[in-house]
């Protein structure tokens, strides 16, 4: 693994000339949000950025994408082309949680039987490049609670961390050292350096302020399915679909056929669960028929059913759900009133 | 890289209209390309995403035999917008298939044992696809007893016809037609699925039964089962769920944390208690 050092003003330098050869994703302004763009001439990078309104997952998994192409021959419709190909990139700036999602997500869509070649080739393509949280942004960061940390490299090619006028820069995976040229001169790094590193990390873990007993809840969830608890949680929910949509590990999504003419795609489309038409069959049975077996799903779906297929939570405590909820629904709170529901015995 | 999403084309060789109604229709389908043909390799129970491209796809389960090795068949209820689609095809039609997906019948843990097999209505289709694979020269000695309940509403609900009157003819295996109610040429059984399990009583003993029907036939007929000392390791159902990708990706099809379209559709009794009462 390579570390070096960069200076600050040089990084925008850096990420532009790349950005000149290669698909560059980054966090640009827009409005009063922040979100991924492909970084284009004129636009301005951020760096100091607290975290994207949206999560990064749609570079690898968009909202919608096409999966084919057909058209009408004299047989029907038969298979004009695949979907596209996806370039080589470069997705800068990337929250510590957001790239652990990354790896979440590769549990579902890259396993060894059925691999999901939208999203691995783009995933394959892409080298990661994040931004240590030295001040974790937010009041609802929870990032330790589900085993991620605000300095945490995992899912990262290239982790930065701040260190006030330069950059602490690792190369952390044959991806991330194969950009090491386009990089340039860089610092190398003293002794000191790691200690420095290893100072602010203890210090960013203690400003998550937001605790959640995430692992504990498992238990709880694997016996009360039929819960009287389960009534109450969903009682304000709108159905909206914000929380999964935001969500940078909802993998969840719909296939459906788009005509014009002779000629039409086949593309795939977020869905939600908190949808009542998702689970909704032909025949009019709905093996979830309210809100509450939708937002159970949600909840089991993140913290027991992941638990038990990939023994990893899947919410990576970014906070999203809970600041974008409408009728402030947190998330948090539902797994902490389970982890005090623990002791009752239906 | 295999896209596990990109459909391959088939030839709908034939249509049979199964029953009077005409919203059940059996699609035989021919592979276009002698490769596809031979990589799929598929046992009964085990389900295939059709599609009509501008329409989309739905999961169906193979009503033929790994041992009519010439085609597939799909045996499918006009429901919605693909199957309706599906029933207006002709002969002749160009369709998309991915598959075989899904688990299967557990033939390994059938063999050797006395086999019951229970149908209600036009959810037999795989159950035909098992009774047939059992029944061929090549694997008939693999089993032992083979009984067969399968039952309709009426006399032209039935489906295959034709295949059903073949194995009444046949030693190796004990037929129970039945109808709910027959009309006036119907010489057959009449009665309900359950209540004709339990006058047939088929014994427990080495025995499983793998049941397949609408709901309430299921509810009523595992009683049955249950009283005549089946164990819930061997009651075999197989399940239903909304699906979109057949692969376990889109997390549509879960029940608990197993995904209907990958773990299943087949699952003991024993393993469903293990699982959520969400389907
Ligand atoms: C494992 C499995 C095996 C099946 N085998 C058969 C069979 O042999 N014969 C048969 O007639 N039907 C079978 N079905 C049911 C069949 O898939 C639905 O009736 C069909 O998808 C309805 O599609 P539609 O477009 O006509 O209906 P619409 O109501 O227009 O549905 C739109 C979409 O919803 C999905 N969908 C809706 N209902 C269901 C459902 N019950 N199951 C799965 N997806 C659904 C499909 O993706 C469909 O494309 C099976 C279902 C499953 C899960
Ligand atoms: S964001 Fe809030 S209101 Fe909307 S679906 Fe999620 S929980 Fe319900
Ligand atoms: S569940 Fe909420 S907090 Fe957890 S990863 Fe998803 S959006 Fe972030
Ligand atoms: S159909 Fe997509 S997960 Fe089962």
């Amino acid at each position: 693994m390579e570390k070096r050092l960069i200076k600050k003003e040089m990084l925008y330098d850096v990420i532009k000339r790349i950005s000149e050869e290669i698909l560059v994703y980054a966090p640009v302004r827009e409005g009063k949000d922040v979100l991924f763009r492909v970084l284009e001439e004129g636009m301005e990078l951020l760096v100091d950025y607290p975290n994207s309104k949206n999560a990064p997952k749609n570079i690898f998994f968009p909202h919608t994408e096409a999966m084919m192409r057909y058209a009408r021959t004299d047989r029907g419709m038969e298979i004009s082309g695949s979907g596209e190909e996806a370039k080589e990139a470069v997705l800068f700036g990337v929250r510590p949680c957001d790239a652990l999602s990354f790896v979440l997500l590769d549990m579902v869509f890259d396993q060894k039987e059925y691999r999901d070649t939208y999203y691995i080739d783009k995933r394959g393509k892409t080298t990661i490049i994040s931004l240590a949280c030295v001040h974790p942004p937010y009041t609802t960061c929870f990032c330790t609670s589900v085993g991620g940390h605000p300095m945490s490299s995992e899912g990262s090619d290239i982790l930065l961390t701040d260190l006030g006028d330069t950059y602490f820069i690792e190369f952390l995976t044959p991806k991330g050292e194969k950009l090491l040229e386009k990089f340039g001169n860089l610092s190398e790094i003293d002794d000191t350096v790691d200690s420095i590193k290893k100072k602010l990390s203890d210090n960013s873990e203690k400003k998550i302020k937001s605790h959640i007993p995430a692992k504990e809840s498992k238990a709880w969830l694997d016996d009360n399915f039929e819960h009287p608890f389960w009534d109450t949680i969903h009682q304000r929910c709108l159905a909206c679909g914000t929380c999964t949509y935001l969500c940078p590990t909802c993998h969840c999504f719909d296939i459906s056929d788009e005509n014009k003419g002779n000629r039409g795609r086949r593309i795939r489309s977020w869905d939600s669960c908190m949808y009542w038409l998702f689970t909704h069959e032909a025949s009019g049975h709905n093996p979830r028929p309210s809100q509450k077996e939708r937002w159970r799903q949600r909840v089991m779906h993140k913290f027991k059913y992941y638990v038990d297929n990939f023994n990893a939570i899947s919410c990576v405590g970014c906070g999203r759900c809970v600041r974008d909820c409408p009728v402030n629904i947190d998330i948090r709170k539902i797994v902490e009133d389970i982890s005090k529901l623990k002791a009752l015995k239906l | 890289m295999l896209n596990p999403y990109m459909p391959i084309p088939v030839d709908v060789e034939k249509i049979i209209t199964e029953v009077d109604t005409k919203d059940i229709k059996t699609f035989r389908v021919v592979f276009v390309h002698e490769d596809e043909k031979e990589r799929f390799k598929y046992l009964p129970g085990q389900f295939a995403e059709l599609s009509i491209f501008g329409k989309g796809e739905s999961p169906i389960g193979i009503a033929s035999s790994p041992t009519q090795p010439d085609y597939l068949e799909f045996t499918i209820q006009k429901a919605g917008v693909v199957t309706s689609a599906l029933h207006n095809l002709d002969e002749g039609s160009r369709i998309g298939l991915r598959g075989p997906l899904g688990n299967s019948w557990p033939i390994d843990y059938l063999e050797g044992k006395n086999i019951v097999v229970v149908g209600g209505g036009f959810a037999f289709t795989t159950l035909r696809s098992l009774t047939n694979y059992m029944i061929h020269d090549n694997n008939r000695s693999r089993f032992g007893d083979i009984t067969v309940v399968y039952g309709a509403r009426s006399p032209g609900l039935l489906m295959y016809k034709d295949e059903l009157s073949a194995w009444e003819k046949r030693e190796d295996i004990n037929m129970y037609v039945t109808v709910d109610k027959g009309d006036e040429t119907w010489k057959g059984r009449e009665g309900f699925v359950p209540t004709v399990c339990k006058e047939v009583g088929p014994s427990s003993e080495n025995a499983v039964t793998l049941i397949c029907g609408p709901p309430i036939m299921i509810r009523f007929t595992l009683p049955v089962f249950f009283e005549l000392g089946f164990s819930r390791e061997n009651i075999i159902t197989s399940l239903e769920m909304r699906m979109k990708c057949g692969i376990g990706k889109c997390g549509r099809c879960n029940v608990g944390s197993k995904y209907v379209c990958k773990d299943g559709p087949v699952f003991l009794l024993a393993e469903l208690d293990e699982l959520t009462k969400e389907y």
